[in-house]
């Protein structure tokens, strides 16, 4: 295995080699500064071989700035090592790098047709015409447009320039896909029909993916791994369930959407549990923050609406039961289920409801399992 | 019958005039724009149409049209003396200064394509781009005299060098060149740069880039960039006034005999028309390439 440098990246590598998959990317402490702004603060990544990662962040949390780095579109300001599939890259300009980009903005060539833009990479290394040709016409096939070769690029649809830009960028048969939020100027339905059919072509092609995106339900329906930056740096970093069951810092939990954030002081913590006291209530619940949980510490407590019930909790059991009392307020009607907004001791809760039948605006009380909630420091870091 | 009412008469229906008062009263402002518009256009058009006329007249000097005929023309072309019966010999007189304009516009024209070219594209992203662009645009507003003999004192007096066609050269780029770059503006100011990270991305190398993605894209404004340069430098004269040896450019040539008492001057007439005639086609070609809509192909209109 290679050497980890001092820099704290070998959590990293360790996932790698647990994994077991052949390392594709390794970028070894990139810092990148725009001005006075640190866009990307000593950050280093690895990617395996087919994985599908994603870089998932608010704007400007740095998720774009490490993706062109990557593609060797940024010089970073100080980095140790990019390496791209065995080659030191470091150095190399964007053009002599194995990876291509799918740009939000497409960036077609509207000069050009659709057959010579998704040809474009192949013209520029010298393969003869013919042999060009019969490989853009099978990745239109591939990306579901036969028969748009003589096409121009102002006649396209925005859906189909997203795919020819994806066709243009997957012919080459790069290392390394590089996709820059690429559904983000599609309308809602075709986003989530993308989304489908780029989980198929990843599986299909065994490519390895690299995904910026702001949205957390994408970087769930399609990653592999997820890393979530905020302020220049990696967050998060794990599996989708990882991210949505056990965020390791308040900030996680609110960017996946969890909906009831409680804040409060650690009264207890025992190895994987930890109690928080908010007011005079105490809740349980796994610990999720990396270290151990240090009581007297602020902590949150992260709980989904649709895991809590509504009623009396159960009496036998109450050990792994944190239950408190409500009186209900707004109900808002969602079409599958309901939001009820209950008004308690400890602030709002929202509950959601997915059974029609249940008489909803009478309830006293609710409650919800220890481990269906989760623990976590209010700082990150 | 029952208390229903009537229904209301349809008077709405009726169209109703608006009284001439009121008509003159609200609608002053837009026929004063309309008279005044077309009476520029007048002023403007009116004396080349005149000169068009006279120049097929047999009495131009006169100031009276009529009594057409195309003598000027086959005068100018093949010269005054000669007449039916012997043999014709081309006016050197005309096209000595013709030929020598056509390769100064040339040669503007290519100076002027290839300065706006790298120019234009970048003014744009760099850092003092407004006043640079003030700087490049200089020459539009201070006045040709002033321009062209700071040039000739420059040259003549402070470096001693002899002025001659080279000199005639640069003084039509200086003098076109803002209206060239102003061209390429148009066109460079729309060009996505991130076009050019795509195609690196893509694996093409800085001169690649260049001539597959970045020229393609502003060929309309390196070919308007050169109609520009071409008109300006053939029509150019106070520069030229300055900037020569003995060289007479066509511009220099008119201007020469239009101030001449000799039987030549009615050529003045047919030459100009002809100029004029060459210049507006070539302008139309520029502000087409230029402005125009993308061509559009016949797959465009067939979808329905």
């Amino acid at each position: 295995m290679a050497v980890i440098n001092a820099s704290g990246s070998a959590s990293v590598s360790d996932a790698v080699r647990v994994a077991g998959g052949e390392q594709i990317l390794e970028v070894v402490n990139a810092t990148h500064r725009y001005g006075e702004v640190t866009a990307l603060d000593h950050v280093s990544i690895t990617a395996r071989r087919g994985e599908f990662l994603t870089l998932l962040g608010e704007s400007g949390s740095g998720k774009t700035t490490l993706l062109r780095i990557i593609a060797g579109l940024e010089r970073p300001s100080a980095i140790n090592r990019i390496t791209i599939d065995g080659t030191d890259a470091t150095l190399l300009p964007a053009n002599k790098r194995n990876t291509t980009t799918v740009f939000q903005h497409y960036a077609l060539f509207p000069h050009m047709s659709v057959g010579e833009n998704i040809e474009y990479g192949l013209r520029v290394r010298g393969m003869p015409k013919p042999e060009r040709r019969q490989r853009a016409e099978k990745v239109l096939e591939l990306i579901r447009l036969p028969g748009l070769y003589e096409r121009r690029v102002h006649q396209l649809s925005g859906g189909q320039k997203q795919r020819i830009a994806l066709a243009r960028a997957l012919v080459t048969e790069p290392a390394i896909l590089l996709l820059d939020e690429p559904l983000g100027a599609l309308d809602e339905k075709l986003r989530i029909d993308m989304q489908v059919e780029l989980k198929e072509l990843h599986e299909r092609l065994g490519l390895t993916f690299i995904y910026v995106t702001h949205s957390q339900e994408e970087a769930l329906t399609m990653s592999d791994r997820i890393l979530l930056m905020r302020h220049g740096r990696v967050v998060q970093e794990g599996p989708p369930t990882d991210l949505f069951e056990r965020p390791v810092a308040r900030f996680v939990a609110e960017f996946m959407n969890v909906e009831n954030l409680l804040d409060g002081t650690i009264e207890r913590a025992s190895g994987a549990e930890a109690t928080v006291r908010i007011g005079s209530h105490l809740l349980r619940g796994p610990w999720t923050g990396r270290g151990a949980a240090m009581p007297g510490t602020k902590a949150c407590v992260a709980v989904r609406a649709e895991r809590i019930q509504l009623g009396p909790a159960p009496s036998h059991d109450a050990q792994s039961i944190n239950h408190l009392p409500c009186r209900p307020g707004v109900t808002i009607y969602k079409g599958k289920y309901v939001d009820q907004m209950l008004g308690t001791e400890i602030g709002p809760v929202k509950a959601r409801v997915w059974d029609r039948s249940m008489e909803i605006s009478t309830a006293t009380a609710f409650w919800w399992r220890a481990n269906d909630c989760a623990i976590m420091p209010v700082e990150s870091e | 019958m029952t208390a229903l009412a009537e229904p209301p008469k349809l008077d709405d229906a009726a169209p109703r005039k608006l009284p001439l008062a009121q008509k003159i009263s609200e609608r002053w402002p837009a026929w004063g724009s309309i008279f005044i518009g077309y009476f520029v256009l007048l002023i403007i058009y009116f004396p080349i149409l005149w000169l068009m006329i006279l120049s097929i007249s047999s009495e131009p000097l006169t100031g009276f049209a009529g009594d057409w005929t195309l003598r000027w023309y086959d005068d100018m072309l093949y010269g005054t003396g000669q007449r039916e019966g012997e043999a014709y010999a081309v006016n050197s007189r005309v096209f000595d200064p013709l030929f020598l304009s056509l390769k100064l516009a040339f040669i503007t024209a290519a100076l002027c394509m290839v300065a706006s070219l790298l120019i234009g594209p970048i003014l744009p992203r760099v850092r003092f781009r407004g006043p640079l662009l003030l700087g490049y645009l200089m020459p539009l507003m201070v006045p040709g005299i002033v321009a062209s003999v700071s040039l000739f004192l420059f040259y003549r007096l402070g470096l001693h060098w002899k002025m001659g066609e080279w000199s005639l050269g640069l003084a039509h780029f200086v003098w076109a060149f803002p209206f060239a770059l102003l061209a390429m503006l148009v066109v460079a100011s729309r060009f996505d740069a991130r076009l050019l990270e795509a195609a690196a991305d893509l694996g093409a190398s800085p001169w690649r880039r260049f001539w597959q993605i970045q020229v393609p894209i502003l060929k309309p404004g390196i070919f308007a960039a050169g109609f520009f340069g071409f008109l300006l430098s053939f029509n150019e004269l106070p520069f030229s006034i300055f900037m020569r040896a003995g060289d007479i450019t066509l511009p220099i040539y008119l201007w020469i005999q239009s101030g001449a008492h000799n039987s030549s001057v009615p050529l003045i007439f047919a030459l100009s028309t002809l100029i004029t005639i060459a210049s507006i086609i070539l302008t139309f070609i520029a502000i087409k390439v230029a402005f125009g809509e993308r061509t559009v192909r016949a797959t465009d209109v067939k979808k329905t």
